[in-house]
């Protein structure tokens, strides 16, 4: 087996310590107790409790969209490759609701550098998307933010999800965020007809 | 001076702050001195900065409602009064980009009952967007297309406002018709929608 960096124990740790007390209430010496490491190890990586975070975040995000990436590949056609990938995301997000609940609704608390950090994450997602426009039959002519918008429209079910507590459940949201992912490209009719089952 | 105004001279002044501080970084010394008031006042009225930030949030609501419907016919159309809704906040917020900070951004920050606040804000604003499922033709949308409708507009307000764009809001407002009516109309009579407003602003 191989031995883990301190750093990413920390990094572990800190998500754990904030998904479960949240950010506010988190001390550094929560993380260093959670990670089994000292003091004096935490501040030669790491300037505060925020920046240790942001760190964590980022680690959160990029394996999501690692895990998107991969998913979104390994098919052809836009529309089946949007499937996948949005698929992979809410699978993965409701493996950790806690996760899930930290990355999406409780980043907000950590402060304006973790909100920037979300939208950033966000933003991170728009290749995906853009390639509706060359699937979509007039596609050239969409305003240049739509991509922006359908992540809004997904952003804005999933979060609702999570908020009410049921990240568990997400999977079950693939037709609404298909349908939301599909609709500013092709429009509604399209767009259901690709989901190709009844929305609930 | 009545309790009840100074009450609402404090509310005024929190939103103020907060849009222009952030939350985390706004104290009760700051809306006491922002509002002219004394920190006996403030108790009087408020347990703690938390309490009062909910309460000028509130407020906040209900002024933002009133200025969307009294811009709202009945008589119109659907269509017409979206857009209404729609360039009425918008101009609100880049008069205003404080209170435009404080209603979308910074109410992350100030905990869950806060976003509670905010999101049941959104859902009333929802609402009226129902009325757009009259314009499909018969044909059956998902349940919460208003959620998706939402989530887009207030994605693309709040990264304007995230990155301190509040006063280019209105320059936005073509774009977010288009990502309100698309999810009902699809994008070719969301663009005509989009491309007529852009001609009139």
């Amino acid at each position: 087996m191989i031995a883990r960096s301190q750093r990413e124990r920390l990094l572990e740790a800190a998500i754990r310590v904030v998904a479960e007390k949240g950010y506010a209430a988190a001390t550094v010496a929560d993380l260093t107790r959670e990670a089994g490491i000292s003091r004096t190890t935490f501040y030669a990586m790491f300037d505060d409790k925020e920046g240790c975070f942001l760190a964590a975040y980022d680690g959160i995000v990029d394996a999501l969209v690692r895990r998107v990436t991969l998913a979104y590949e390994t098919e052809k056609g836009w529309p089946q490759r949007a499937r996948a990938g949005l698929a992979a995301l809410l699978e993965a997000l409701a493996e950790e609701p806690a996760v899930a609940r930290l990355a999406l609704v409780d980043v907000g608390a950590a402060g304006p550098a973790a909100q920037r950090r979300y939208r950033a994450a966000l933003q991170r997602l728009t290749p995906f998307f853009d390639e509706g426009r060359d699937f979509a039959p007039g596609g050239r002519n969409l305003p240049a933010n739509t991509s922006r918008m359908a992540i809004g429209a997904v952003a804005g079910l999933i979060s609702d999800e999570v908020t009410e507590g049921r990240a568990e459940y997400l999977p079950s949201l693939l037709s609404e965020v298909l349908f939301a992912t599909l609709v500013p490209y092709i429009g509604p009719a399209a767009a259901a007809r690709e989901v190709g089952e009844k929305t609930r | 001076m009545a309790s009840e105004s100074r009450r609402d001279l404090i509310l005024a002044a929190m939103i103020r702050v907060v849009g222009g501080k952030g939350y985390k970084e706004t104290s009760v010394a700051d809306v006491i001195e922002e509002a002219g008031t004394s920190r006996t006042t403030f108790y009087k009225h408020f347990e703690d900065k938390h309490e009062c930030f909910l309460a000028a949030y509130e407020m906040l609501v209900e002024q933002v409602f009133a200025e969307v419907t009294s811009n709202c016919d009945g008589a119109e159309s659907w269509l017409q009064r979206v857009e209404n809704g729609l360039a009425t906040i918008v101009k609100l917020f880049a008069l205003d980009p404080e209170l435009a900070r404080t209603a979308v951004v910074e109410v992350a920050a100030a905990g869950a009952e806060a976003r509670q606040l905010h999101w049941d804000a959104v859902a009333r604003f929802t609402q009226y967007l129902e009325g757009g499922r009259e314009l499909s033709d018969g044909r059956e949308l998902p349940e919460n297309i208003s959620l998706m409708s939402a989530g887009a507009v207030s994605g693309l307000i709040f990264d304007e406002l995230l990155a301190g764009r509040a006063a280019q809001l209105p320059a936005l407002l073509p774009d977010l018709l288009f990502a309100m009516l698309v999810p009902y109309i699809g994008p070719r009579a969301a663009a005509e929608e989009m491309r007529r407003v852009a001609a009139t602003t």
